[in-house]
């Protein structure tokens, strides 16, 4: 089968800056995410310990080239300042590239 | 030498000997844990055990004299928000969002606090008005909603500053400046529909729905097994300010003298002024502990969305371990004594006659 070409973006950050994230992605039109909880080490220490409201969250969302521009630059403007944040991209391959 | 005693008394209650040991626990690295679900459980449980016995109460006493104290209340939480600020701004010398995040978290009131103060009174043998907990409910936005639009201000301000300095206004900083800007409505959407204040006040409508009587049948739950939930909330309380001991150093000699100082202050300005209007000895306790209390659990969910350029790593870490703990085991002791002493026999003439007779 043949797999085309597209980008999946994923954001590990703390819990309290999901609703950011997703309001931007709402912003862009992509209504399509996963997410989890996690933890572990960041580079300033052991995160998602503690409260709830402490907790790290990760997020996965598969979007086209076009898109993750944008989504990335609104990010890294409005919440690399203030949030704990870190995102990085990877080529994967698709089935239904329509879908994204 | 009353105060001491108390103190000491106080320590050895199951609550505190509960919260130092999951400090202990934390601090020798032990995996002891409160399952999640159970840590996220017992605040519901807890505020709905308040509400309930508030709304009984109410019912009981009814809610025509809870106005003035609400008011009252109100008024205090804002003006000490305020005193807050201006502490913190000019003698911290805090940057303006740490200055008001730490103002309003200081301002806000804490469930935690206020469970541990019932089942305080609880132990002393003496009862509170219902309807502290229906001000509970109100003043738990109050202090933030406040503290986010002073936010707004004066970031609107700083924007205007730059924007003329720079001359023209390109849209670019009109972008920046909607964006640092929260909308108040939208806080205050989110508090009330919160789930604290939902379980809160749909817990006092039930209570006051259903009276003692109906109360007979849950009070198994509800009043039997109050003080016993609050220990194992407290392990985990003790748990996580375990974990953040390290941070305090961090914290800074201002802040935390400030941590300690102002809840005792705030404190005692309740007590009295609550007995002035005529709170009852425990209902004087328990609104004093309202304006001594930080908020922990709401203020991090509120403030870093809507102050996000605040470190939660300050108000996090001082409200939750040097606040809270000096709260349960010091100032309310201490708001109780104050509280006995002005209500047994004539507070203000026994004042009097002290300074008389010195």
């Amino acid at each position: 089968m043949k797999l085309y070409e597209t980008k999946l973006l994923t954001i590990i950050c703390e819990i309290l800056a999901q609703e950011n994230i997703l309001d931007i992605l709402k912003k862009h039109q992509i209504s399509g995410y996963t997410k989890y909880e996690v933890d572990g080490d960041g580079d300033r220490g052991l995160r998602g310990q503690g409260l709830k409201t402490e907790k790290n969250i990760k997020f996965e969302i598969i979007m086209n080239e076009n898109k993750l521009q944008d989504v990335i630059e609104e990010i890294s403007r409005t919440l690399f300042a203030n949030y704990a944040i870190v995102l990085h991209v990877t080529d994967i391959g698709v089935l239904r590239p329509e879908k994204f | 030498m009353d105060i001491l005693e108390l103190i000491q008394s106080n320590l050895l209650t199951p609550i505190i000997l509960f919260f130092l040991f999951g400090i202990i626990a934390a601090r020798i690295k032990s995996d002891l844990k409160i399952p999640e679900a159970i840590s996220e459980f017992l605040p519901i449980y807890l505020l709905a055990a308040i509400g309930l016995h508030g709304g009984i109460e109410m019912r009981n006493t009814g809610f025509e004299n809870m106005l003035i104290p609400m008011f009252v209340a109100i008024g205090l939480s804002l003006l000490f928000t305020l005193n807050h600020y201006q502490i913190l701004r000019r003698l911290g010398k805090f940057n303006i969002f740490d200055s008001y995040a730490l103002a309003s978290t200081y301002g806000a009131v804490g469930a935690v606090h206020f469970s541990v103060g019932l089942s305080f009174l609880k132990n002393q043998g003496v009862s509170s008005e219902g309807y502290l907990a229906a001000i509970l409910a109100v003043l738990e936005p109050l202090a933030f909603i406040m503290a986010i639009f002073m936010t707004n201000m004066a970031v609107s301000k700083q924007n205007k500053t730059k924007q003329q300095s720079l001359g023209d206004t390109s849209s670019e900083m009109d972008l920046g400046l909607n964006q640092s800007k929260v909308k108040i409505s939208k806080v205050l959407r989110e508090s009330i529909t919160g789930k604290a204040i939902v379980i809160l006040l749909g817990s006092i409508v039930i209570g006051y729905i259903i009276g003692e009587e109906g109360f007979q049948s849950i009070k198994i739950v509800f009043d039997d097994l109050f003080t016993g939930a609050i220990v194992i909330f407290m392990i985990e309380m003790g748990i996580i300010a375990g974990q953040r001991l390290d941070d305090i150093k961090k914290v800074g000699i201002f802040l935390t003298t400030f941590a300690v100082l102002i809840p005792t202050f705030n404190g005692i300005i309740g007590v009295l002024i609550s007995t002035a209007i005529g709170l009852s000895l425990g209902g004087a306790v328990m609104f004093g502990l309202l304006l001594a209390s930080a908020s922990f659990i709401a203020a991090p969910a509120v403030l870093r969305h809507a102050i996000p350029q605040a470190k939660p790593s300050l108000y996090i870490t001082s409200a939750l371990g040097i606040t809270f703990p000096y709260n349960i085991i010091v100032t309310l002791p201490i708001l109780f004594t104050i509280s006995s002493f002005l209500h047994n026999g004539d507070g203000t003439i026994n004042l009097l006659s002290i300074f008389i007779n010195n």
